[in-house]
């Protein structure tokens, strides 16, 4: 069964001795993400932050609570979903696909029902700067909250629409969105709302369940409702509940509720931040500007943040791992939706962001083109930049085995291919881009328009690497456990081939 | 110089060799694959009949993983380095191997091996799940000339008791005829071998050892072939009886790629081996493979120490042929000098080798052992459209990737992953990390956090069960 709340999923990672709760008092200034930035390298367990040193709360910090295992990225999420325990990763794709084939609708509850009442602030009672918003790299603009999913009113779904955006807190009641347009709710805001000068009713959750919290990076094709798909992942509907101050629902289990409004034409600087790049960009730009309405929260909040930046490479944190996890499993839905024949979408392990693996059949001539024009110009339009194809046989949870296609399948004279070149959109978090490329456009994407490119990394028909069959390289991992080797390091050829058959 | 045997023990001794006992149902090529795959530790088959085999020896973890150990670390042990020495640190000693200016004196010494009565077939050399013979690897061909004694690698099958059908680098195969004796060395010291790789992919195997750094490193012995290794623990002599056997692998060692090489067909003529010989073994054509690792190596270290010395400066700090990518990408970390440097550094390396098509570089201060931030800095600081730059398509294909096996002729890459030296320092991001991201007190307050949880029992922060 499946966990219902980031407490219940917190548990259960103190179970298996993944959790590490620290009582000592731990400033939010700096000193909680260092900490974290240190288990995401050092692979070591999720810290929670119990005490917080200079601010009399009853809040808790959390850093990163999602990143799982480097060797096996989606241990914990497939704990949290009550999937068995060591499934290779092709079989939890496999079993994360089924749940995504069948999504639930959601289910409401009352407020008194709702966990994420048990405290609420409205009015003059609201201050932001009670809770311990964490100072995460020294040169941040700001305090952020980075570990939350965004709720925005769709006039194509009951429940709204689900996504992240970072957002830096400026006072008691106001933060700026980093809202980039291309993206569904930025869109929303600035070819809808702030047009019209209406303010856009918005509701920040944070420390939501784990089939919530991984929806803001899935591919959710219009019209569908990120919450039915959240129930799909869980196996059981989400409860929801509505606001106190606009019409919007949010899960009920979270354990901290932002309710507020994106204003128009108001503006507060942004930034810079390391975010996912691993690298700290900027400029400081102007964003569009939260104000919180009310606030509701559970007793003792846990806040979980994410030390973005320590994603990249060999690290993982949570949103790394949520995109390996959840929306690796959800592209390849889209994409099988869509008429492709997907093997698996996973984004690469050490740029989750900015580089995607396929491995797919190719059922004939200029099949990979067509693929690349629909995933640059739909989900991969703005952060994406290269695809990389390989062969539906090549697991492309294993860079190993990506790398060496790349190598000797990919020919330079026809295996790269360049998409709009100097015509295409990114966000202006990137750090290949001059600032004067960047520019400081309202809307947010670069002033200077780029390219995308995707790298044809299948073969013509012959296995990439040579094997053995499956069952002898069964045999040959059982042998060598036994003398002593770790088993989590062997893919398990056989449990692969189960599957896939 | 550390003996072939002293190496394995010395891995054993760091924990980084495990033992099988035999019989093996399992054909032991897929063992030792496995055990690569897994980014195990060398292994070590004790049989009752036939001689003990090691494999993993001479590779080492997969870089694509965030390991402790490094992909070299076992040669640097086994070259008398230090097993933390640096990739820089091992490439120069495997170039120190190589041709010098001058003749190093040569050490004589007894044979450590002694004559026997059993032939080739007699040491069970082991046999994949589809081979139609025991195979032969990492294996130092000796034929000796007016010149001196010549080493190459040689790969190669056992199709009977006193008969061997191997292939050589063509600059050896150039040097023997029918009749021509030739001395097959197995369990050489590590730096007999890597001399061997080493002069096979810079085309030197006409170079005799004596003119070779690695003559003034290891004790020798003659044989009826040329000169081995003295603690060498199984010495074939063999006679040349074929020059032009129907012969090929469908697998091929990483030299392989690197040279043109030729079919040879040997007879045994007598075997000499240690009292308990340990033979190494490499499941070639499977992912990190021995013999890969090995050639990576040797190459980068060629062409590491050519281009250090080409601009008169020494602008580049690594070169890395990984065996992850199977050789075929070279990448490189260098000070981009100027505008236009990264053209010419990557393709001086496609003059000076032949098996790639694809040059990555990577700013100085990534270091090699953080394959990982290589591997996001491809694609994160490279333009898509202006920092992938492909040559005109008229180059002939490179020797290791698979596609244009027709020579046809088409483009080269380099990614220019490297900040751009034309660019205001205002322009460069900083990276975010441990170091750069905390000033020292908070640092040191999350490390003091961490190590307090360290010490207490039970507790671990390196988590690798399968939970």
């Amino acid at each position: 069964m499946s966990v219902n709340s980031l407490r219940e999923y917190l548990d259960l990672l103190d179970t298996t001795g993944w959790l590490r709760t620290f009582d000592q008092p731990v400033s939010w200034d700096l000193e909680a993400s260092a900490a974290t930035m240190l288990a995401n390298i050092r692979d070591g367990p999720i810290p929670v932050f119990e005490s917080i040193a200079g601010l009399e709360t009853e809040s808790k910090l959390v850093g990163d609570p999602y990143r799982g295992p480097q060797t096996r990225p989606w241990n914990h999420f497939a704990r949290a979903l009550g999937l068995p325990a060591g499934l290779s990763g092709r079989a939890y794709y496999d079993r994360v696909i089924d749940r995504l084939n069948a999504p639930q609708a959601p289910r409401t509850v009352a407020s008194n029902e709702a966990p994420c009442k048990e405290t609420v602030q409205t009015g003059n009672g609201v201050d932001l700067l009670s809770f311990p918003w964490p100072y995460i790299h020294e040169g941040d603009g700001g305090r952020y909250s980075n570990h939350h999913t965004i709720v925005a009113p769709d006039p194509d779904t009951e429940w709204g629409t689900w996504s992240s955006h970072r957002m830096m807190i400026h006072d008691s009641s106001r933060a700026s969105l980093l809202l980039l347009a291309g993206e569904q709710v930025p869109n929303r805001y600035y070819y809808d709302y702030e047009p019209r000068g209406e303010p856009m009713p918005v509701a920040v959750v944070i420390g939501s369940e784990p089939t919530v919290e991984c929806t803001a990076d899935m591919w959710i094709p219009t019209g569908r409702s990120e919450a039915a798909f959240a129930g799909g992942l869980k196996n059981a509907p989400v409860d929801l509940v509505q606001c106190e101050t606009n019409d919007l629902y949010v899960p009920a289990t979270a354990e901290l509720v932002l309710e507020g409004h994106v204003r128009p034409d108001d503006r507060l600087d942004e930034g810079p931040f390391g975010d996912y790049f691993g690298y700290m960009n900027g400029p400081r730009r102007s964003m569009p500007v939260f104000e919180v309405d009310a606030i509701t929260h559970r007793n003792e909040p846990r806040i979980p943040f994410c030390v973005e930046g320590s994603g990249v490479g060999y690290g993982q944190n949570s949103t790394s791992t949520l995109r390996l996890v959840a929306a690796g499993p959800d592209a390849t839905v889209g994409l099988r939706a869509a008429g492709f024949d997907v093997a698996m979408a996973v984004p690469w392990r050490f740029t989750s962001r900015t580089v995607w693996v396929i491995a797919t059949d190719r059922p004939y001539p200029g099949y990979l083109h067509e693929l690349a024009n629909f995933i640059f110009t739909t989900w991969g339009m703005l952060h994406i930049d290269f695809f990389v194809f390989v062969d539906a046989a090549v697991d492309p949870l294993d860079p190993r085995a990506v790398l060496t296609a790349i190598a000797l399948e990919a020919d330079p004279d026809a295996d790269f291919h360049q998409f709009g070149v100097e015509r295409m959109p990114k966000v202006p978090l990137n750090i290949y881009q001059t600032p004067d490329e960047k520019g400081s456009a309202d809307v947010g994407t670069s002033k200077a328009k780029t390219a995308k490119a995707y790298i044809d990394a299948t073969t013509d028909g012959d296995a990439a690497e040579m094997a053995a069959t499956p069952e002898t390289r069964k045999r040959a991992q059982e042998r060598l456990v036994e003398a002593g080797l770790t088993a989590a390091r062997f893919d398990r050829p056989d449990e692969r081939e189960e599957q896939s058959q | 110089m550390i003996p072939f045997t002293q190496y394995v023990r010395g891995l054993a001794g760091d924990d980084d060799l495990v033992r099988l006992d035999g019989p093996f149902e399992v054909p032991v090529d897929v063992l030792a694959a496995e055990a690569l795959r897994a980014s195990g530790p060398a292994l070590r088959f004790q049989r009752s009949a036939g001689s003990d085999l090691v494999s993993g020896v001479f590779s080492g973890p997969d870089q694509t993983q965030q390991r402790e150990a490094r992909p070299w670390s076992r040669l640097s042990l086994g070259l008398g380095l230090d097993p933390e020495a640096t990739l820089v640190e091992l490439l120069e000693t495997i170039s120190t191997l190589g041709p010098v200016g001058e003749n190093p004196e040569p050490t004589y010494t007894g044979q450590a091996a002694s004559g026997t009565d059993i032939d080739a077939q007699d040491l069970q050399f082991p046999q994949g799940e589809t081979d139609t013979w025991p195979a032969v690897t990492l294996g130092v061909a000796s034929v000796s000339t007016a010149d001196g004694t010549h080493w190459a690698p040689v790969h190669g099958s056992v199709v009977g008791g006193d008969t061997l059908r191997v292939r050589v680098p063509d600059p050896l195969s150039s040097l023997v005829g029918e009749g021509t004796t030739m001395a097959i060395a197995l369990g050489v010291p590590p730096a007999a071998i890597t001399t061997a790789y080493l002069l096979a992919v810079t085309e030197q195997t006409a170079t005799p050892i004596q003119s070779c750094g690695v003559a003034g490193t290891i004790p020798l012995v003659p044989t009826n072939g040329g000169l081995v290794p003295s603690a060498t623990e199984v010495v074939m002599e063999t006679t040349v009886v074929d020059r032009q056997p129907d012969f090929r692998s469908d697998r091929r060692e990483g030299w392989e790629y690197v040279v043109e090489s030729g079919p040879l067909s040997l007879s045994v003529e007598r075997v000499r081996t240690t009292e308990n010989p340990v033979i190494p073994i490499s499941p070639v054509g499977r992912p990190l493979a021995d013999g890969t690792r090995l050639t990576g190596l040797a190459t980068a270290a060629a062409l590491y120490h050519r281009l250090n010395n080409y601009w008169g400066i020494s602008p580049v700090e690594w070169i890395m042929l990984p065996a992850e990518a199977e050789l075929g990408i070279c990448f490189v970390a260098s000070d981009v000098l100027y505008g236009g440097f990264e053209w010419q550094l990557a393709n001086i390396l496609f003059s000076f080798s032949s098996l790639f098509d694809t040059v990555v570089i990577v700013d100085e201060d990534v270091p090699p052992e953080d394959f990982g931030r290589v591997l996001a800095d491809i694609w994160l600081k490279s333009h898509p459209a202006r920092d992938w730059t492909f040559s005109e398509p008229d180059a002939p294909a490179a020797t290791r990737p698979h596609y244009r096996r027709d020579n046809a002729t088409g483009s080269r890459l380099y990614v220019n992953a490297a900040w751009d030296p034309r660019w205001k320092e205002t322009y460069i991001a900083p990276r975010v990390t441990f170091e750069n991201s905390f000033p020292n007190d908070v640092r040191d307050v999350a490390r003091v956090l961490w190590d307090e949880l360290a010490t207490a029992p039970g507790e671990t922060t390196a988590n690798e069960s399968s939970d």
